[in-house]
């Protein structure tokens, strides 16, 4: 794996953020994505080293999460959500588009390494299901043509700007957004709209406040 | 498996943190902080479990262990809640809401099992059979297709891992990173595929790996040693002690038809708790047979030839007629106590010698004064469970994890849960001292007597850890630790005795042999007799003699020789005979010497369980007892007395102390039949009486420097590595440390080193790869017996010693 000065910067500075260094895993694999597409077992090692830790440890909680990717992605990742609201609201239909269009299947990649798709679970974009993230930005109440639409224009080098967030870049990028918390792009593009408000919006209008409860009961030996 | 945990007895008030609860309607009270299974154990209600380990860290991972506690809406996890005051707890004994919550768990976790108990090597001693057979359901309700996993992988050579059978309770990964601090295994994916697992080309090797197969609940881990050997019940259990180092473990050694098919750790709280080290676990193959039939006599024809008892012993009397007063006896550092005393008998009351010493590694005779001293018949003295709860433990000499596992995890623990702190006066910070969180303080080698004589003036020259670790070895408690090989730094037994002596901390001695605490004790050593006697003292002389059976006036009177002036001696002809007993010339720091004496020797009775290069020039060889075939005791470092019967009662080989009373008997100077219950009646008798201890050692401390181009030698053993006693165990052997050359990186510029390094001696070379490491500069650390990495047997050096470095070709 190889490492830049620049990273190697951001490496000490995702670690300085953090009272514990082991703190630091999640955003430094994210870095590792960044740097070569996927965690790959020299990443572990290095996010390893960097920590302190076993390979053992950081290849335990790489696997752990779906985000992190163990083979080689696409330039771009397209995930389709599938659970039961988005499925019932066109998912599947999307997703199976999508798919065939592409000729690939679930966390596969198209042989021109341009795309990786992936069935994603619960986006929390439920409002505008069937919900369609394309690295990791949304592209909401996402149709076959509009994927397709997408995926052409992507293909095309066309700009293409999420329906609730920035301008699409790609894969890594998103990936070292993830990392270093602070790229400047926090408030690019269009944020949440009327129908994700519409609850708060009727609350204020009718004048409706928290009610002062009494604090929850203690959930002490919860587990 | 369970461990207690104290109840105050009904009459007496209860402790100010005791809290008081009821399980199943009887009313308890247990200290702060005891989880429900372990107060419901004290009413003898068993909670079943799987995650559960009293040792390990709750979990809460495998949920069967649910219990209703009042109060609280839905099943909690018996091993992970706390009794608080006045909590109400129903087991499954009396809650319909607990016990189908423990069914509904067993029916899940069996979901993905195979139920492939007749062929698994767990079946019969398994905590998922049996609770499944008390938990579960007669019939499975899940008719379709399990998970599949491959199986079984390797986790490491000797470590197998099935993924189908395991049920994700942690206790192998906890057990890793808790106990061992040896994070090599992990809970890996999620999910159905949540499965334990390694990173890539990153083995399990640990050298307490063999403790995740034991308290693994399934049959999911196994070792290659046992797998597919046996069934459980038809095993017979024998509880043993370890004879590799001086940590004392207790082990069960199970048996089949004559045959060891596993060793486990036994539960001994006060010793090694419920763990042992790999070493101790799968090593055992030395024991297996007995390699010789009859004792071997050497011919005309000067070759070894089979022989009767009578004629070996009729030989061995011509041979050894004429050499009282003129002959030694090496005795190596394996002996049972038994067989110690029987040797220190033997030599003066019979060969009347008091050139005896048992120590076949280098030494010096402010060691030797060191042990006359301080640790001969000094009794119980450090214990584990002091070490635990000590203000400071300094190392000196000695690291732990490699020379006495057993120590080793008792500081981790002591660190992990109380922050003890550790001090390690040695050349290098090694991946134990970390995994103890220790300090190293650095020191070169032969400079561990300035470092000792430092901390006893405040530590200042060892700049703020010093005056730390020097400060707190005031407070009451403190302990020091020293390793065998601070007899080769000279002055630094006698500054480890002054540091004692001066801040009131407690000293112990931690030999890297099983039998060399009890070779101590039994006077093993010159102008030692046994009990901390000394030979020189009149009163000594004659409580012996009397315990003896013998005249005072057959005892010697001069001091003998240590090891290496009984080679000398030997090799100019000053004795007649030389009795030698599980020595291993390759142990010694100038291995062709001692084989020179064995050649140059007249008569040489080697008194052997294998084949050895003793043996090789023995005139008489007696066979003994593998560890297996006998009883016997082991003084571990603390003092502690580890008695063990014999495995194979059936046995017809004979102790070391049988043989030698059969010779003297030969020799018409008869000690007694000396057996086993003998043997220990006269350890009783010559118990310490307080008479005769000789003055502590006050060596002044010196130290070595190398000029350019040489390096001063740092070395000790790794646990695994080419010891006799490991033989025979390729998969062990397999998940040792591989030996590598560490250095300074000044000292590897210096010398153009870059891969490898080539060190040499008059006696020979080693080419090994280097690790750039922060050390001492002018210093190279090397291990002591390691595959490609024999110190004393090629250089012929050992550590404090100059050698040259050059850059290496590599292997």
């Amino acid at each position: 794996m190889e490492i830049d000065d620049t990273t190697r910067d951001e490496v000490r500075a995702i670690i300085a953020r953090y009272p514990e260094t082991r703190s630091a895993l999640l955003p430094l694999l994210h870095l590792v994505q960044s740097v070569e597409g996927s965690v790959t077992p020299d990443g572990i090692e290095f996010v390893a080293e960097q920590l302190e830790l076993t390979p053992a440890e950081v290849a335990s909680v790489a696997t752990f999460y779906t985000m992190y990717k163990r083979h080689r992605t696409g330039r771009h990742h397209i995930g389709v959500c599938t659970n039961s609201l988005c499925a019932l609201l066109g998912g599947d239909v999307v997703w199976k588009s999508l798919s065939d269009e592409l000729g690939i299947g679930h966390d596969e990649t198209t042989a021109d390494g341009e795309f990786s798709i992936e069935r994603i679970e619960c986006q929390a974009a439920c409002t505008h299901a069937p919900s369609v993230t394309i690295d990791w930005e949304y592209f909401d109440d996402a149709t076959p043509a509009s994927v397709s639409e997408v995926i052409a224009k992507l293909r095309a080098g066309e700009p293409v700007q999420s329906t609730r967030g920035p301008v699409i870049r790609d894969f890594r990028a998103t990936e070292h957004t993830l990392a270093v918390t602070d790229d400047g792009l926090a408030g690019e593009g269009p944020s949440a709209d009327h129908r994700m408000l519409a609850g708060l919006t009727a609350a204020k209008e009718r004048g409706m406040a928290l009610q002062d409860t009494a604090a929850p009961a203690s959930s002490e030996g919860e587990n | 498996m369970t461990a207690t945990i104290p109840v105050p007895a009904d009459s007496s008030p209860p402790p100010v943190d005791g809290v008081s609860i009821t399980v199943d309607g009887v009313p308890m009270t247990v200290p702060k902080g005891t989880m429900i299974i372990r107060a419901a154990e004290q009413i003898g209600v068993e909670v079943p479990r799987f995650c559960d380990h009293p040792l390990l860290d709750p979990v809460a991972a495998c949920r069967m262990c649910l219990v209703e506690i009042e109060g609280q809406g839905k099943p909690q996890p018996a091993c992970a809640v706390a009794a608080s005051e006045g909590m109400s707890v129903k087991t499954q004994r009396t809650s319909e809401m607990a016990e189908l919550a423990q069914r509904g768990v067993m029916e899940f976790l069996l979901i993905n099992h195979p139920l492939d108990c007749p062929v698994c090597d767990k079946g019969g001693e398994c905590p998922l059979q049996n609770q499944a057979m008390e938990h579960g359901r007669s019939e499975s309700r899940f008719d379709l297709e399990k998970r599949h996993f491959d199986k079984p992988i390797n986790l490491s050579a000797q470590i197998l891992l099935d993924r189908e059978r395991c049920v994700s309770c942690a206790r192998c990964t906890r057990f890793s990173e808790q106990i061992a601090g040896d994070p090599l295994i992990e809970l890996f994916e999620r999910g159905s595929k949540q499965q334990v697992g390694i990173a890539e080309d990153r083995p399990f090797d640990s050298y307490f790996s063999g403790n995740t197969v034991q308290v693994c609940p399934v049959g999911a881990l196994t070792s290659s040693q046992y797998r597919f050997r046996s069934r459980p019940f038809d095993l017979v259990s024998v509880p043993t002690v370890c004879e590799h180092c001086s940590s004392g473990c207790g082990l069960r050694t199970d048996v089949r038809r004559s045959t060891v098919l596993r060793r486990l750790a036994w539960d001994t709280p006060e010793v090694n708790e419920e763990w042992n080290c790999d070493k101790g676990r799968f090593a055992f193959a030395h024991a297996a047979t007995p390699e010789f039939d009859t004792p071997l006599v050497r011919g005309d024809d000067g070759i070894l030839h089979a022989a009767t008892w009578p004629e070996a012993l009729e030989r061995v009397a011509e041979g050894l007629a004429d050499a009282r007063g003129r002959s030694a006896v090496l005795t190596g550092g394996r002996l049972t106590l038994e067989d110690s005393l029987a040797y220190s008998k033997f030599a003066r009351a019979v060969l009347g010698t008091d050139d005896v010493d048992f120590r076949a590694r280098p030494h010096s005779t402010e060691e030797a004064d060191f042990l006359a001293s301080v640790v001969a018949g000094s009794g119980l003295g450090v214990t584990y469970d002091q070490l635990e709860n000590a203000p400071v433990v300094v190392l000196a000499g000695l690291d732990p994890e490699e020379e006495s596992p057993i120590v080793f995890l008792r500081l981790r623990k002591a660190a992990r849960k109380r922050q003890l702190p550790i001090a390690s006066i040695a050349a290098w910070a090694t991946p134990g001292l970390g995994k103890m969180f220790g300090t190293l303080l650095p020191t070169a080698p032969g400079a561990e007597g300035e470092a000792l004589s430092a901390l006893a003036r405040g530590g200042d020259t060892l700049g703020s850890d010093g005056r730390r670790i020097a400060a707190l070895l005031n407070e009451p408690g403190a302990v020091i630790l020293v390793g065998e090989r601070l007899a080769t730094c000279t002055g630094a037994l006698s500054a480890a005795a002054a540091l004692a002596h001066t801040t009131g901390a407690r000293l112990a001695w931690i030999p890297r042999r099983a039998g060399e605490r009890g070779a101590v004790e039994a006077g093993l050593l010159p102008g030692l007799l046994p009990g901390g006697r000394s030979l020189a003292d009149a009163q000594s002389r004659a409580e012996v003699a009397a315990a003896w059976g013998v005249s005072v006036d057959d005892l010697p009177t001069k001091v003998g020789r240590e090891v290496d002036a009984i080679v000398e001696a030997a090799r100019a002809g000053a004795y007649n005979a030389l009795v030698v007993a599980g020595v291993d010339p390759f142990d010694t720091r100038r291995p062709d010497d001692v084989i020179a004496a064995l050649e140059a020797v007249p008569f040489l009775v080697s008194i052997e369980v294998r084949p050895s290069a003793v043996t090789e020039f023995a005139d008489v060889v007696l066979p003994v007892s593998t560890i297996t075939q006998r009883a016997g005791t082991f003084v571990d470092w603390e003092g502690r007395t580890r008695v063990f019967g014999q495995v194979f009662r059936t046995s017809l080989a004979l102790t070391d102390a049988r043989v030698l009373a059969m010779i003297a008997d030969e020799l018409d100077r008869p000690v007694g039949r000396q057996d086993v219950a003998g043997m220990r009646k006269e350890a009783a008798a010559l118990a310490p009486s307080g008479s005769g201890r000789r003055e502590v050692p006050s060596v002044a401390a010196s130290s070595v420097s190398a000029s350019s181009g040489q390096a001063v030698v740092s070395t000790w053993h790794h646990l695994l590595d080419e010891g006799t006693l490991q033989r025979g165990d390729d998969d062990l052997a397999a998940t040792a440390r591989t030996a590598v050359a560490r250095v300074s990186a000044a000292t590897a510029r210096a010398a153009g080193l870059t891969d490898f390094v080539t060190l040499s001696t008059d006696a020979g070379s080693l080419d090994l790869p280097v690790v750039v490491t922060d050390m001492p500069d002018g210093v190279v650390w090397l291990p002591t017996n390691s595959h490609n990495s024999n110190v004393r047997r090629v250089l012929g050096v050992d550590h404090g010693a100059i050698v040259s470095l050059a850059s290496g070709g590599g292997a």
